[in-house]
């Protein structure tokens, strides 16, 4: 039963099949049929009344286009030269431009890397000069005055920003944790302040300048003694 | 069957946290009994339907720590009579009021809580009164509810059990974020994640929060403009850059004053206008001006001021007039806190390094000294029953949150959190 499945259409397909399919062509039969043939073409000629012209080629083709009966057509030399010569012109202008090109984008290429090298330098040169100049500087408990040690550095800081004209720098104000956090958040402004003020006597166009407080917040050390508070009370100079 | 586990869950949490508060409350509370304080007897609990030892740490012991602390009242601790001793038992040993207390629990998941005072000496109910809940709420949140109402009876203003401090806190190095935890220690939520300097905050009377954060680089004040509502920017309305510091709502939650610095160095006291988004000067860049406090009406700022030379608190009217110096002694005077009822004002005084809490009476023109010490005290916020102040103080080791009653000498710690500061008191959220 199980096999029923399979068995009996396959079955059935079989036998339609081969009732329908003609039964092959005996040795014999092709031989007779080839036989008529040769023998009716022969009767023609005898006859004849054998075909003398190209059955597919009519009699003004016959006349005006030769190649058409003998296959050929000599224009086609020119032709084909022609297509030849265009063809390996074109194939040198596309390689002549493909060089000129290759040759553009390489020297493009080495001009954008040692445009970048160059602007590299340049930039770690500025980060360099940067890192130099932007020294932070101390200030007095509750004081907000410049202290004489740190003229020095804010003249640094003065000198970097006329040497680098778009340079921008935010001036950060910090305190010590002596001091409501509110009042110190105050006083780091004027901290801050007091650090612009100075630059801008030095000749530094305080537009390029921004003032942050944090205030006693963001405290670089965290103990309760005078060695710390003094590191905490401070001007910081970030590039911006 | 989930919310069987969740309420396991939270019940033995609670019961931890319960067990926590219980070993800090004998550590640190210096509580002296008064005799100016009504004794209260408690005869135990009786519940059912809830496990004893849940009322025991989750209900009896939150209300004795809550009456405790209410300055009120002392809760009878010793020689307490046998369960079921008559009036005059308790009377005998003390107890000015004894309290009795019914707590059941429905078979909906609903919970009753009936309790009542009897005065022993009149042998007459003073106090009754059944609190009900739909479902099963925490009990200590029904035993503050019973002592606020306790407090109310005897003083005829509700305390302050179940009201909340908001605070800021060092998550991480350079970051700070606005928490709020319940009045016993208890509950601590994170309300703020701008991942940033979150500083400064004020709670409005509605319970809005304002503050001052850096998410921008800039500072900038960013707050409720309504009761829930979403946390959104309210200062500056574009970017300015420059310094804001210090918001305080108004008594009336419709202004906000905070501080402003500009490029010279100064800061000055603004007050904005939440409708007209408006903001004015009050003070006159003269140095520095902050850390504005209004009085309970609105019509005065008392603020810090160094324009004499050091910090020194002022008080102004509410358009900048009538400028005066209140703070005579001391060097370093700041952090002015007007008090609910307008009479005081707690700031703090910088001395020998470090800085102690003092009360200037407005009614008698002289300060008190209420913190003292070698450790220091700051930030004070008052109570919203204005009995106790809420600060900061490094007494032990970190900057943690203690409150005080006006006298100093109840001083109690209410978070193990290090790095805190500036907290403030509410009743409304």
């Amino acid at each position: 039963m199980r096999y029923g499945t399979y068995l009996v259409p396959a079955a059935i397909v079989l036998t339609l099949g081969s009732l329908a399919c003609k039964p092959p062509k005996t040795a014999e039969e092709i031989k007779a049929e080839t036989q008529a043939a040769f023998n009716e073409g022969y009767q023609a000629f005898k006859d004849g009344k054998a075909r003398d012209t190209n059955p597919y080629v009519n009699a003004k083709d016959a006349k005006e286009n030769q190649h058409k009966v003998t296959g050929w057509y000599e224009g086609w030399d020119k032709a084909k030269a022609d297509k030849d010569a265009a063809d390996k012109a074109a194939a040198e202008k596309a390689a002549a431009d493909e060089a000129a090109r290759k040759a553009a984008a390489e020297k493009a290429a080495a001009e954008e890397a040692a445009r970048k090298a160059a602007e590299a330098e340049k930039a770690a040169a500025f980060q360099k000069a940067a890192e130099a100049a932007l020294k932070t500087i101390h200030f007095d408990f509750d004081k907000s005055d410049i202290k004489e040690n740190d003229r020095a550095l804010l003249q640094g800081i003065a000198d970097f920003m006329k040497a680098y004209p778009a340079a921008k720098v935010e001036i950060e104000g910090h305190c010590d944790e002596r001091g409501t956090n509110e009042y110190n958040l105050a006083l780091g402004n004027r901290r801050a302040a007091a650090a612009l003020a100075y630059l801008k006597t030095l000749g530094v166009d305080e537009a390029r300048f921004t003032t942050i407080s944090y205030g006693k917040e963001k405290p670089l050390c965290t103990e309760a003694k005078e060695a710390c508070w003094s590191q905490n009370r401070r001007g910081e100079f970030k590039l911006k | 069957m989930p919310r069987f586990f969740i309420r396991t869950f939270l019940c033995a949490l609670v019961a931890l946290t319960a067990l926590a508060l219980q070993a800090q409350q004998t550590e640190v509370v210096l509580s002296a009994s008064s005799s100016a304080k009504l004794v209260l007897g408690m005869t135990p609990p009786k519940a059912s339907g809830i496990e004893d030892s849940l009322v025991a740490t989750e209900f009896t012991a939150v209300l004795k720590r809550d009456l405790d602390e209410t300055g009120v009242f002392a809760v009878l601790q010793e020689r307490l009579p046998a369960d079921g001793a008559p009036v005059k038992a308790w009377k005998e040993a003390g107890a000015q009021w004894l309290l009795n207390v019914r707590l059941t629990k429905g078979a909906a998941g609903d919970l009753q809580l009936e309790a009542s005072a009897l005065d022993t000496g009149a042998e007459k109910a003073v106090f009754t009164k059944p609190y009900k809940a739909d479902r099963m709420v925490p009990l200590r949140r029904m035993a503050h509810a019973l002592a606020d109402d306790l407090v109310a009876r005897l003083t005829g203003e509700r305390g302050v059990a179940s009201s909340r401090v908001v605070f800021v806190r060092q998550t991480a190095p350079g970051v700070k974020e606005l928490f709020q935890i319940d009045r016993d220690g208890a509950n601590l939520v994170q309300l703020t994640r701008h991942g940033s300097l979150t500083l400064s905050p004020t709670v409005a009377a509605d319970g809005r929060l304002a503050y001052v954060t850096y998410k921008g680089g800039a500072p900038e004040i960013w707050g409720q403009r309504r009761r829930d509502g979403a946390h959104e920017k309210l200062y500056p309305a574009t970017g300015s850059g420059a310094m804001v510091s210090s918001p305080a709502w108004s008594p009336d939650g419709r202004r906000l004053a905070f501080v402003q610095g500009d490029r010279r160095g100064n800061s000055d006291i603004m007050v904005l206008d939440l409708d007209t988004g408006r903001a004015r000067r009050l003070t006159d860049g003269n140095g520095i001006n902050t850390e504005p406090s209004w009085n309970p009406n609105g019509t005065q700022i008392a603020f810090t001021s160094d324009r004499e030379g050091g910090p020194q608190v002022f008080l102004m009217q509410d358009d900048g007039s009538n400028l005066r110096r209140l703070t005579g002694e001391g060097l370093y005077n700041a952090s002015p806190a007007w008090s609910p009822n307008g009479a005081m004002i707690a700031y703090v005084s910088r001395f020998e390094g470090k800085f102690d809490l003092f009360i200037y009476k407005l009614g008698e023109g002289k300060a008190y000294q209420i913190t003292t010490g070698v450790s220091t005290s700051e930030s004070p916020a008052w109570s919203p029953d204005e009995r106790r102040l809420v600060f900061t103080s490094n007494r032990f080791g970190s900057m943690q949150i203690f409150t005080t009653d006006l006298s100093g000498r109840q001083v109690v710690r209410m978070t193990e959190l290090a790095g805190c500061q500036s907290p403030k008191w509410t009743r409304a959220r």
